[in-house]
């Protein structure tokens, strides 16, 4: 039996979730493995969401929302643009593959692209495989001190 | 020196400021001096062990200093972007300080010295510092002195993590801030961590988890570095207040990089010039967004 | 009589790889790229037995480690089951830490069994077995052990103590557990001998020379000085950091939190602590009763030099002198009781 990935993603509330929707409407097969987390806009994406996804179980993410021009605050997806490509650098830097995270603008009418995003990162996370990397982050067992 | 005293002298002696932080010699090496009376101005030193960045006492967060009055502080070209940084944030009012701005030719590594400088004990923030003399400043005093001998240890430990494949940059890391027992000496001293609550602290709910354990320690010192990204001056004052001996400033210095490569931004002595988180351009590159 | 037996280093090395293999965790000064530390040792080549010098952070990890689960929750239905860790702790053997270390967990025994027997810190204290190694000398000009009634030389806290000769070291058993360890190991030490007592005098003479301290005079000026003035001008440098706190042998604060896994289960832990953090005594109406660096540096050294030893006879410090060497702010805390100790009067 293949490994199968734990997805989570992190979508803006008009566009992608919209868009995600409308695949589903659409009754378009997709993999199963994306647990959707519901946000206004992805200016409202905090870093600190990805790595407590990954700090409980997640194996990969995805992040989307509006496309340029069409955010429904104006703006926040230019702040989001900015902030994930300096934090993706980062986790980069402390060798955290990017590959794990999947960034896109998916529209509310984009339910295809939307169906290609989530089974693309399922294939790539599975290839993968487990991030048990994060997951051997829990902290030393009882009765043993660390030493530093 | 004379330059620096006879000034302190002066801005004391007039009352323009209640005091002079600057540096003096103390027992273990060049340390950070309250001058507050015109008759100690000859305790005021300059050399190149005058690392520590004294800008972090402008920080909002100490009232003991704010109570103090009106400060005068000795700044390097490095120090002034930190208090660029603290008056682009509206943490400092430009008449509430006087700069003395202090030409500098590179510090060593340690305030403990020797004071010899060369490409062996020059510190790693030295190597990507262009300024010789602060823009920002009231008031510029010292000789003319030649650019610092080049040499980073830093770029030289970020050369050679960018060559590993990500596994074993993992392993560095998880490894580096597994010694890490959150002493929070890396925020203390960082001028420009001033938030009055900071993320770590918030519980209800706690996104960063406050225990010294290598899974909270990565959430921190990348929260950290993320919100000190194009912000930061690179100072590397983290890495020499660390009691683990961990390369705190590396972090620093990949955020930016990425801000200089991307958004062509490199933190200057200038508060007029807007930071680039917070603004934005139409046309950023999205490359890794489908 | 105790026993005092020599041992060269090679079977120092051996003594290492024969507690290994019998199970026990070895602990003792190594030198990486990080600098000189405690660390978990498997080869005895890798120990750092210098004559001078000690690590930047304290023995104290090894008995309390910066975070420690108490307990673990499970919340079944609206019942919560609560389970505590396995008081089974691992058999350690420290070689080659400072006397000044040793002493320090002696010296915390004391409040760890104050209100409440700590029995996570007596467990660990009772697994462990502790060889110090003598200093040559101070240091530099921060350490001042003398100062504070120890020596470079001192056995408190300490189930042997090991003496640099020529050749290797002469290990002189304090506790019983010493000398089981040096008779368990007798085929590794060679006849009885004594060490130089003139060049131990030395050592403590020249560590004498950085600080001369009256402890109880300091204390009982810090008691009837509580407002003093002194504290302004010196903790203006402070930069609350905390750094000095984390590498002391004898700073125990610490704070208890509750880490959720997930909705169902989670952790209590104790994490180290500082007084020096503002949020140390931030109540949570928003007082603080210290609310600047001020009266939160005093605090540090009222408690090391004036509450403690009036509440348990000892002077919460080792004059190990890493809060100096390790402060960004450059504080001094010899010239800080050179200065208090002036204004008691008198030679000390």
């Amino acid at each position: 039996m293949s490994f199968e990935p734990k997805i989570t993603a992190f979508v803006c509330n008009w566009c992608t979730y919209t868009g995600a929707d409308l695949a589903g409407t659409s009754r378009l097969q997709m993999a199963s493995n994306v647990r959707i987390i519901r946000l206004p806009c992805t200016g409202r994406i905090d870093p600190l969401f990805l790595l407590k996804a990954f700090e409980r179980g997640a194996d990969g993410i995805i992040v989307s929302g509006c496309h340029p021009a069409d955010c429904h605050y104006n703006a926040g997806n230019y702040h989001a643009r900015r902030r994930f490509a300096i934090f993706r650098e980062l986790l980069d830097f402390v060798g955290l593959d990017p590959a794990r995270i999947t960034f896109s603008w998916v529209s509310a009418s984009e339910g295809n692209k939307w169906r290609e995003v989530v089974n693309d990162t399922v294939e790539r996370v599975r290839a993968l495989g487990p991030f048990t990397a994060y997951r051997e982050l829990t902290p030393p067992a009882a009765g043993l001190g660390g030493v530093r | 020196m004379n330059e620096l005293r006879d000034l302190a002298r002066r801005l004391l002696g007039d009352g323009t400021v209640k005091a002079v932080v600057g540096y003096e010699e103390g027992p273990r090496g060049v340390r950070p001096v309250f001058v507050t009376r015109p008759e100690d101005a000859d305790q005021l030193i300059f050399d190149p062990r005058a690392v520590q960045n004294l800008v972090t006492f402008l920080n909002p967060r100490r009232p003991h200093v704010k109570r103090l009055g009106k400060l005068a502080v000795v700044v390097k070209a490095c120090d002034a972007r930190a208090a660029a940084g603290l008056l682009r944030e509206s943490q400092l009012r430009r008449d509430e300080v006087v700069l003395i701005g202090v030409r500098c030719g590179g510090v060593v590594q340690s305030p403990e010295g020797p004071a010899t400088l060369n490409e062996e004990t020059v510190a790693p923030r030295c190597g990507t510092c262009a300024q010789r003399v602060p823009t920002l400043a009231d008031h510029v005093v010292g000789p003319e002195l030649p650019a610092p001998p080049v040499q980073s240890s830093e770029d030289e430990m970020m050369a050679r993590l960018d060559g590993r494949p990500h596994a074993e940059r993992w392993d560095f890391w998880m490894a580096e801030l597994e010694r890490c027992v959150r002493c929070n000496a890396c925020r203390e001293v960082c001028p420009l961590c001033f938030c009055e609550r900071c993320v770590q602290d918030k519980s209800e709910p706690q996104w960063i988890e406050s225990s010294p354990h290598v899974r909270g320690n990565l959430a921190w010192h990348l929260t950290r570095a993320l919100h000190l990204a194009g912000r930061c001056s690179t100072c590397g004052e983290c890495t020499r207040a660390c009691p683990a001996g961990i390369p705190l400033n590396l972090l620093n210095r990949q955020a930016a990089r990425t801000v200089a490569a991307r958004f062509g931004y490199v933190v200057g002595d200038d508060p007029g010039v807007a930071a680039p988180v917070g603004t934005f351009r139409q046309d950023d590159a999205e490359e890794f967004i489908r | 009589m105790s026993t005092t037996a020599p041992i060269t280093k090679a079977n120092l090395a051996n003594l290492v790889a024969r507690l290994v293999a019998g199970g026990a965790r070895v602990v003792a000064p190594v030198r990486k790229t990080d600098g000189l530390r405690y660390r978990e040792v498997t080869d005895g080549a890798e120990i750092v037995l210098e004559p001078r010098g000690l690590p930047d952070m304290s023995l104290k990890a090894v008995v309390f480690p910066p975070t420690e689960p108490l307990t673990s929750y499970e919340r079944k239905g609206r019942d919560v089951a609560l389970t505590a860790p396995p008081l089974i702790f691992q058999p350690t053997v420290v070689l080659g830490s400072r006397p000044c270390d040793a002493a320090g967990l002696e010296i915390l025994d004391r409040v760890m069994n104050w209100d409440l027997r700590d029995e996570l810190w007596f467990g660990r204290r009772r697994a462990t077995t502790i060889v110090s190694l003598a200093c040559a000398g101070p240091a530099d000009r921060s350490c001042f052990c003398t100062a504070v009634g120890l020596a470079p030389d001192a056995t408190r806290g300490s189930d042997a103590l090991l003496v640099p000769v020529n050749g290797g070291f002469v290990l002189e058993a304090v506790t019983d557990a010493g000398e089981a360890l040096v008779k368990g190991n007798h085929d590794l030490f060679g006849v009885p001998a004594q060490a130089d007592a003139e060049v131990r005098q030395q050592a403590r003479q020249a560590v004498a020379a950085n600080l001369s301290l009256d402890p109880p005079a300091v204390q009982a000026w810090l008691s009837a000085h509580f407002e003093d003035p002194l504290w302004d001008p010196i903790a203006l440098r402070c930069h609350g950091c905390g750094a000095c706190a984390s590498v002391c042998p004898t700073c125990h604060c610490f704070d208890v939190v509750d880490e959720p896994e997930d909705l169902a289960h989670g952790t209590r832990r104790r994490n180290w602590d500082t007084c020096q953090a503002a949020k140390f005594t931030l109540h949570a109406s928003g007082h603080n009763p210290r609310a600047d660096q001020n009266v939160r540096f005093r605090q540090r050294v009222m408690h090391k030099f004036e509450i403690y030893p009036e509440r348990f006879g000892q002077v919460l410090c080792t004059g190990c002198g890493r809060c100096s060497r390790t402060c960004p702010g450059g504080q001094d805390l010899p010239e800080i009781l050179a200065a208090i100790q002036a204004r008691v009067g008198g030679a000390a």
